[in-house]
């Protein structure tokens, strides 16, 4: 830490010193050593001293040696203050050599006051730690014997200073004022030096005064905080170069500003030097077009800081980007002729054109591709840090700078007329507020709000320290601080209908995605759920990019979520089922790897995959999805293994829950639940003996709920979907034995009203999936035998293995010659097209196939629980015959989408299908 | 209360501003509203048109003084004047065409024709613009019946496909105003088959087209008689179906009612109601909420409560309250019709789950007393649309259980397979010739 200061005080100082000398009635050079000097208050207080002791050395040796007897006091001041004795033991070690050059220096036998009344601090000091016991219990070894030796070596020393330091306890105050007076005297040279102490005493008057001459020079944007530490000698050059303003003229800049550039990428160039020294540019360039120019080259210089793919930006380099980015955007706001532009190739002297010049001033750069280089910057830096560290949090709060620059940015394209870019842009926004709830929003929205008052002042300062006045100055023109709509979907509406105006392809499916996943969050489970079908994404999602597959999985999950909260079993199932039917959720998700047996990953595949990954606060909560999906599973799952007992393979919704509960069920003993999984394995053995009460309290126990906002209103759901879904299994295990069933009886069973009973069995009535009716008068069901006899049982299955027979028929022939010449069949399907790929991302291609092939095999057999596409069941003969047919038409009806749409692309209604289609009806 | 459930506001930005009117009158009729705010907003609408001397006749009655604001009457003298000047640029081909002779020297050939024109009449493009102008400015006059046959010759005459389009909107709104319903069909079919079939310039432009065409076609199809048939033809196919689920969910309430009041489309009936079901969180409305009881709740308590909103609505609705009179009577047709399907329906789902049912009980669900509950049901038997008897001394009615013979399942289940291998096969084929020969 010091060092840095020590040399970056050497070189300044040294150079302002001399100039001091040489031109002492220079008026401009006065301030800048006087911003010099400030930098070291708004820098680094406590290193102030050291660098101030520096400054006076040329001057007097016995001022220099003061100070450092001094700055050795503030040492031990510092250990003192964190108990730190081998430190204290050295800086004592120290205070004695340094007292020797003193004396010598002074030639006086007495011992500066400073000293003694160093040695009393120490005294008492060691006083107190020796009369503290518990504390030197608690002290490491080595600092007890350091504690230890000092005490001895104290007295020692101090037996030699008695009288004076007695003379100091007694009066302190004498001692004081000795010190002001000792020195007072000695400083004999000129009123420069008085003029130095008085910056050092009183460094706010200073401050005052130097805020003023900021107002009036009115320092470029381009800011430095600490990092422009390392000048290099040939920096120095480069000061000296272009010490005199007026001997700066745009030729010397523009050619100084071509030999940098062309140093860049080559061996030896430092790439942080690189920077220096263009900044150092941009201070002295003449023109506003030359100023941008450098700039831009700034950034991109910048930008190569970073050599590696998968590390990321230093982050006082990426803030000191957005800063820079800010700075052209002043600029181009201030001189709206200069154009910016990737495509030309500017003329030579192009930026030779001053201030005054009316016409366009063509500048090579790309404002889009510098801010989207930017974001990713931002998101791989909390990519690779600790998520669990406090810079991770502060990381998260520089979110709203680069807002401000997205935002910036953006106007500024619009009001140019690129709104192809604006759009981009606005993308960019919308991911970084899409994933947040309004709680989260809010935080962002205070956050900036205050950060930004508090960048009123601090920020000011930071940027106004600079060196030589820039002969371009630019006023802040564009805001520097972020404005947020009260929620963030106002935020988001206004960005997303900017986007699908103009936005191309892939910007529109994200700006879609987001938009659905943030009405996800927000509970509007119907209107997220008609964009994803009206916008078509899961048809042509596997041929997006894998971030955009991501995204798209993360929204069907969240949409998944939503469905629960809001009740919708079935819904929540299908949209979740997909992403665990191959048990890479994180790999799906990119939160996280997940390492499969079967097959190895390179190294480049997994550093693919690394790159790939969400941000931590951007996960969703991995267990809750779990829970959510098995949960809606078991609902699903239970009733339906009970009602079809005879042949359970048939019919299966969830696969995954099956093997889980086969797995479960053939441990031998089962321990109390601990994980997600246990819990739902738990709650499902309840729910099949009927136990609806044991399986909610197992559900319930699951500390995911605290995760959801409304969780009582959940639970509530889920507890009544329970009761429900318990009464259903009862009544599909049990019919065969009873001749009739009381409503009351049963309502009472199940801790349900009479209505909400009634309800359900004529529900399970109407669809003929309870062989019963209602005897009105008495209240009761009564039921009746409809078993079929074997022989009738096996004509059944024959007839429904024909109609499968017939269904793959049809579809291989759609898949030889295409939807087209099918237009006649009466009963259209295509199940060609499926989604069960679609969220699975990280596989090759050969997988996917396999994929859809598997879940093409299960649509047949009736069971489909995926996206899959299929007509309307408009055949008449579908709709109400069979029982078994019946089911089986509806089990598997879940996202569908018409075959219209996608037989007839020119036909371009918006298409919406709904995903209740499968409901019970 | 009851204008919780007018659909005009939502009805009537898709509607023409001329369509709206009758919907104003309906509503000035039933008095849900305060007159004056009708005829407030008369008078808005008016202002847009060219139907000044209405407006002012409005205005007249609104705040009961003979003084009409300036700027109405400047308006008169503008619309008068600008009537003029745009007489004067369509006369020589309405003087063309008011001269029967030459009328039938135009062929089918429309390039013929416009050769024709140009070169013995010296009609240009400008003159025919100008008859489609004309046209528009006697629609916005009120003159329905001169801007249906301008419209109509213009249609013959012009070769602009957006113009032709618009003149097509132009004559079916005016043949609604004028309540020429069967010309008024042909003309909506004509537009239908041309939003389907033209390639749009965006599938948005599409959907809204057909939304208006909906909308518009409500007059036609509630007044048609043969309307409430055709009404399901159009809203049910799916690609107007998903136009109503997107944007005018409202548009479900006629749909529903002509389900309800049409026996015989049973088949599409059972989609519509899985997309009632799914539209309840978009549009509230005592009709489809009164499917949605029976078909999906399977609540007949709720049910029998909503029928009595459902009367509510009908009756406020312009176009599903239509009355006729009848020498002293107004009746409104709808309505009744409405209510015996709707009692039929609870009934019959009802039935569907029960083995023994009480006729108190019953004839309180129907919202019928016991005797006619009694005749009703002794109907249904005698017309054997319910097995069932009825047992006078317990008051039950008995239902006859009925199970499907397997037999006829199997039979059911099979008898589609031959027909599609039989399509699949012939399709096979078709689609490959060379291999036939074999």
């Amino acid at each position: 830490m010091a060092s840095r200061f020590w040399t970056q005080g050497d070189s300044d100082t040294e150079e302002e010193e001399s100039d001091y000398d040489e031109q002492e009635d220079n008026a401009a050079v006065e301030t800048t050593t006087a911003t010099a000097a400030s930098r070291y208050y708004s820098g680094n207080a406590s290193d102030s001293d050291d660098s101030d002791g520096q400054k006076r050395v040329v001057r007097r040796v016995k001022d220099k040696r003061f100070d450092e007897l001094s700055a050795t006091v503030d040492q031990m001041k510092n250990a003192m203050k964190i108990n730190d004795w081998v430190s204290l033991q050295e800086s004592f070690e120290k205070i004695n050599k340094q007292l020797g050059k003193v004396m010598r220096v002074t030639e006086s036998d007495k011992p500066p006051n400073l000293y003694i009344k160093a040695l009393v601090m120490l005294e008492d000091f060691l006083n107190q730690a020796l009369a503290n016991k518990e504390a030197k219990k608690k002290m490491s070894s080595s600092n007890a014997k350091a504690l230890n030796s000092m005490k001895q070596k104290l007295k020692k020393n101090n037996k030699l200073y008695e009288d004076m330091i007695n003379q100091c306890r007694e009066k302190p105050e004498l001692f004081e004022e000795k010190v002001e007076e000792e020195q007072e005297p000695e400083d004999d040279d000129d009123d420069e030096e008085d003029e130095d102490v008085d910056f050092d005493e009183d460094p706010e008057n200073l401050e005052a005064e130097e805020s003023d001459d900021e107002d009036e020079t009115g320092n470029d944007a381009e800011t430095g905080s600490g990092w422009e530490k390392m000048l290099s000698k040939k920096d120095k050059m480069m000061d000296r170069q272009f010490k005199d303003p007026s001997q700066i003229t745009w030729d010397t800049v523009n050619k100084k500003f071509k030999e940098i550039v062309a140093a860049r990428g080559k061996k030896g160039t430092g790439k942080m030097e690189l920077v220096e020294q263009l900044t150092f540019l941009t201070r002295v360039a003449k023109t506003p077009a030359q100023k941008l120019e450098i700039l831009f080259s700034v950034v991109s210089a910048q930008f190569d800081v970073n050599p590696s793919l998968s590390g990321h930006m230093p982050i006082n380099v990426w803030k000191q980007c957005v800063q820079n980015m800010l700075a052209i955007l002043d600029i181009l706001t201030q001189y709206s002729n200069i154009v910016v532009d990737d495509m030309v190739e500017p003329d030579e002297n192009e930026t030779q054109k001053g201030a005054d010049f009316s016409g366009t001033i063509m500048i090579w750069g790309n404002l889009v591709a510098f801010l989207e280089k930017v974001d990713v910057e931002y998101f791989k830096s909390l990519q690779v840090i600790d998520p669990h560290t406090r810079e991770y949090v502060e990381r998260l709060k520089d979110e709203p700078v680069f807002l401000v620059l997205a935002q910036n940015v953006q106007e500024y394209l619009e009001k140019v007329g690129d709104t192809k870019g604006a759009s981009k842009v606005a993308l960019k926004r919308v991911e970084l507020v899409y994933y947040k709830p309004q709680e989260v929003y809010d935080a962002m929205r205070k956050l900036a709000e205050q950060d930004s008052g508090d960048a009123e002042s601090g920020e000011e300062k930071v940027q106004e320290i600079r060196g030589p006045t820039a002969f371009v100055a630019t006023p802040e023109l564009v805001p520097r601080k972020p404005t947020f709509p009260d929620n963030s979907r106002a935020l988001i509406d206004i960005l997303v209908s900017l986007i699908y105006k103009y936005g191309d392809e892939r910007t529109k499916a994200r700006a879609m995605l987001c938009d659905i996943y943030h009405h996800a969050i927000f509970d509007e489970f119907s209107t997220s759920r008609d964009l994803l079908l009206m916008s078509h994404l899961q048809d042509n999602v596997q041929h997006m990019d894998i971030s955009t597959q991501i995204l798209f999985n993360r929204a069907m999950s969240q949409l998944g979520l939503c469905a629960f909260r809001a009740g919708l079993v079935l819904e929540a199932h299908s949209c979740l089922s997909e992403l665990y039917s191959a048990g890479r959720v994180k790999e799906l998700l990119a939160q996280g790897v997940s390492q499969s047996r079967y097959h190895e990953k390179t190294p480049e595949q997994e550093r693919l995959e690394r790159r790939r990954q969400m941000p931590y606060h951007m996960h969703i909560n991995l267990e809750l999805l779990e829970a959510v999906h098995l949960i809606c599973a078991m609902l699903l799952e239970v009733p339906n293994m009970a009602a079809n007992v005879h042949d359970a393979k048939r019919k299966v919704i969830s696969k995954n829950f099956r093997r889980l509960l086969e797995m479960s069920e053939r441990q031998t003993f089962t321990g109390p639940p601990e994980n997600v999984r246990d819990h739902v394995m738990a709650a499902t053995r309840a729910l099949r003996q009927g136990d609806f009460d044991k399986a909610f309290a197992v559900i319930k126990s699951l500390d995911v709920w605290r995760l959801l906002r409304n969780k009582d209103s959940v639970l509530e759901m889920l507890k009544a979907k329970i009761k429900e879904e318990a009464l259903r299994t009862y009544l599909f295990t049990y019919s065969s034995a009873y001749d009739s069933l009381s409503l009351d009886h049963l309502s009472k069973m199940f801790d349900l009203s009479d209505a909400e009973t009634r309800s359900i069995v004529s529900k399970m009535m109407i669809n003929e999936e309870l062989h019963a009716s209602w005897d009105q008068p008495t209240g009761c069901i009564v039921f009746h035998d409809v078993e079929h006899t074997r022989l009738q049982a096996l004509a059944f299955h024959l007839t429904e293995k024909l109609t499968v027979l017939a269904e793959t028929n049809e579809r291989a022939m759609e898949a030889r010659f295409g939807g087209g010449g099918m237009e006649g069949l009466p009963h259209r399907r295509k199940d060609g097209q499926d989604y069960a790929g679609a969220a699975a991302s990280g596989g090759g291609a050969g997988r996917w196939q396999e994929f859809s092939f598997n879940q093409n095999r299960q649509g047949s057999s009736g069971g489909r629980g995926g996206y899959t596409i299929s007509g309307r069941a408009s055949a008449p003969g579908l709709a109400s015959s069979g029982f078994s047919r019946d089911r089986q038409a509806r089990s598997g009806r879940a996202y569908q989408t018409g075959s219209g749409a996608r037989g007839g692309q020119s036909d371009g209604s918006t298409r919406m299908v709904n995903l209740n289609r499968g409901v019970r009806t | 209360m009851a204008s919780k459930y007018d659909l005009t506001p939502r009805i009537a930005p898709n509607l023409d501003r001329h369509l709206v009117f009758p919907l104003l009158e309906f509503l000035q009729e039933r008095g849900l509203y305060h007159e004056e705010d009708i005829l407030k907003a008369k008078i808005e609408l008016l202002n847009h048109t060219n139907m000044v001397d209405y407006a002012m006749d409005i205005h007249k009655s609104l705040y009961h003084s003979d003084d009409v604001p300036q700027d109405m009457i400047d308006r008169r003298a503008e619309v008068v004047g600008r009537l003029k000047a745009l007489e004067d640029g369509a006369a020589p081909l309405i003087g063309f065409l008011q001269n029967p002779n030459a009328v039938q020297e135009l062929r089918a050939d429309k390039q013929y024709n416009l050769q024709m024109l140009n070169d013995r009449y010296q009609i240009g493009p400008e003159q025919i613009d100008a008859l489609y102008d004309y046209a528009k400015f006697q629609f916005e006059c009120g003159n329905y019946s001169g801007a249906a046959d301008y419209l109509y010759q213009y249609r013959a005459l012009c070769t602009n496909n957006d113009k032709s389009l618009s003149a097509l909107w132009g004559k079916l709104a005016a043949e609604v105003l004028m309540q020429n319903w069967d010309i008024a069909l042909e003309e909506l079919n004509r537009l239908k088959e041309i939003i389907d079939s033209k390639n749009f310039s965006s599938p948005l432009n599409q959907v809204q087209s057909r939304i208006w065409l909906m909308h518009w076609s409500l007059f036609i199809f509630f007044n048609h008689d043969n309307g409430r048939t055709q009404i399901i033809d159009l809203f049910n196919q799916d690609k107007y179906l998903n136009a109503i689920q997107t944007n005018a969910p409202h548009l479900l309430r006629y749909l529903a009612t002509a389900f309800i009041v049409n026996k015989r489309r049973r088949p599409q009936f059972k989609e519509f109601i899985k997309v009632i079901q799914q539209e309840q969180y978009s549009h509230e409305d005592p009709i489809t909420e009164f499917l949605a009881c029976i078909y999906v709740n399977y609540d007949f308590d709720g049910a029998q409560k909503k029928m009595r909103e459902c009367e509510e609505v009908i009756l406020n609705d312009p176009f599903l309250g239509k009355r006729i009179e009848e020498g002293n009577f107004t009746t409104v047709p709808l309505r009744d019709e409405f209510l015996e399907n709707a009692r039929l329906f609870i009934f019959e789902t009802y039935c569907r789950i029960h083995q023994r049912i009480d006729m108190g009980v019953l004839a309180d669900k129907l919202n019928l007393n016991y005797e006619e509950a009694e005749r009703w049901i002794v109907n249904l038997i005698r017309t054997s649309k319910v097995e069932a008897k009825i047992d006078s001394k317990l008051g039950t009615i008995v239902m006859e259980p009925n199970y499907t013979n397997v037999y006829e399942q199997l039979i059911d289940h099979t008898k589609a397979l031959s027909a599609r291998t039989y399509k699949i096969v012939h399709q096979l084929l078709e689609n490959a010739p060379g291999q036939t020969a074999r």
